[in-house]
């Protein structure tokens, strides 16, 4: 089924209900699954430190792929000015202090730049 | 040096999150959701779905998938699947911060809610935070925070719906590219070992060589797993050698 037939049959609250099934039962189908998971865990475990480890990959992985290939107003910036702009933000975290506002600022600035340039 | 006053009920640690929620991650987390807003907009659904999907959803990715997909007339069982294999991230995330959070007898509806509101923003800084929280007071510290942070989400999704076509090309691009920038930043600056190094930079390097070959979603999991293991191991051979415990 798609949306535009769900629309047909469901009127105006389609979109709350396409929100709601689709969008927040997928997602916190995983919550909920931690809570349970999550149980019996220390806090000084193995387990949680691998646990973790995970999760920082899987949020770097998720990093680099909106870097490589994102939605909407991002794919007006090239490649490589993307992939610029967070080397020089990391340069600058490390070069000063580990200051994330600064590192943040520094590479939202590449963007807009690059922004100005291509539009 | 002076200590501040800190407080010693759950209500005060409570509302010390909320305060502490304002700030520069909240901001940047606007940044993202005003773009998603925007995303709403377009597609023509209401305002209040789209603040009701940052309350609900609580995952940009996950908003940006479920809105993508109805742009396109999806069908709508493949995006249900395509957002669960897109937030399964919040099993590890969720997994490594609710024993931070936990107190003695802490009710199901307690542990709930703190899982609900685990997001990259309040994972990060949760894991940053909460070390410095009495363990008896983290929940309430853990939801304070959490709820400013996701009413900021809200007020930025419905405001971006109205403002976020007036906003010009290039300030857009840049609002978006928030979400990398602050994520990046702010685990490569909470990184301290050799291990928490080797994860990143799996995270970062590995994933642009492999995700050409690999189904997308299966993708995230795959990498998340095996560099996540690769960093545990180096985290075990070098707590063995004695370069200090994990």
């Amino acid at each position: 089924m798609t949306a535009t037939a769900l629309k047909d049959t469901l009127g105006p609250l389609w979109p709350y209900l396409v929100v709601i099934v689709i969008g927040f039962l997928p997602t916190d189908l995983w919550r909920i699954l931690a809570v349970w998971a999550a149980k019996d865990l220390k806090t000084e475990s193995d387990i949680l430190l691998w646990v973790r480890l995970v999760a920082t990959t899987l949020l770097a992985a998720v990093v680099a792929k909106i870097v490589l290939a994102p939605t909407g107003a991002l794919q007006i910036i090239p490649l490589w000015h993307r992939v610029s702009a967070l080397a020089i933000a990391i340069a600058v975290l490390l070069l000063f202090r580990r200051s994330v506002v600064a590192a943040v600022l520094t590479g939202a600035a590449v963007v807009i730049l690059s922004g100005w340039q291509v539009s | 040096m002076t200590t501040p006053d800190l407080p010693v009920t759950d209500a005060g640690w409570f509302r010390k999150g909320l305060s502490d929620g304002v700030g520069v991650p909240a901001l940047l987390l606007m940044a993202t959701m005003l773009g998603i807003g925007g995303l709403v907009r377009d597609i023509g659904f209401p305002a209040w779905a789209g603040t009701l999907s940052t309350l609900l959803i609580w995952a940009g990715p996950a908003q940006v998938i479920l809105f993508g997909a109805v742009a396109a007339g999806a069908a709508l069982a493949p995006t249900a699947f395509a957002i669960a294999l897109s937030s399964a991230r919040f099993l590890p995330m969720t997994v490594s911060i609710l024993p931070l959070v936990r107190t003695p007898g802490q009710s199901l509806v307690r542990r709930l809610l703190a899982a609900h509101f685990v997001s990259m923003t309040t994972w990060v800084e949760g894991l940053r935070r909460l070390p410095g929280v009495p363990e008896a007071h983290r929940w309430a510290y853990f939801m304070g925070y959490a709820v400013t942070i996701n009413v900021a989400g809200m007020l930025a999704t419905h405001a971006g719906y109205y403002l976020y076509a007036l906003v010009p090309k290039a300030l857009a691009a840049a609002f978006l590219f928030t979400t990398p920038l602050f994520f990046s930043a702010a685990m490569v600056s909470a990184a301290r070992h050799s291990w928490d190094w080797a994860a990143l930079g799996f995270g970062f390097f590995v994933t642009p060589l492999v995700t050409p070959y690999l189904p997308p979603g299966v993708d995230f999991l795959l990498i998340g797993v095996v560099g996540g293991s690769i960093a545990f191991f180096i985290a075990k051979r070098r707590a063995g050698r004695g370069e200090g415990a994990p």
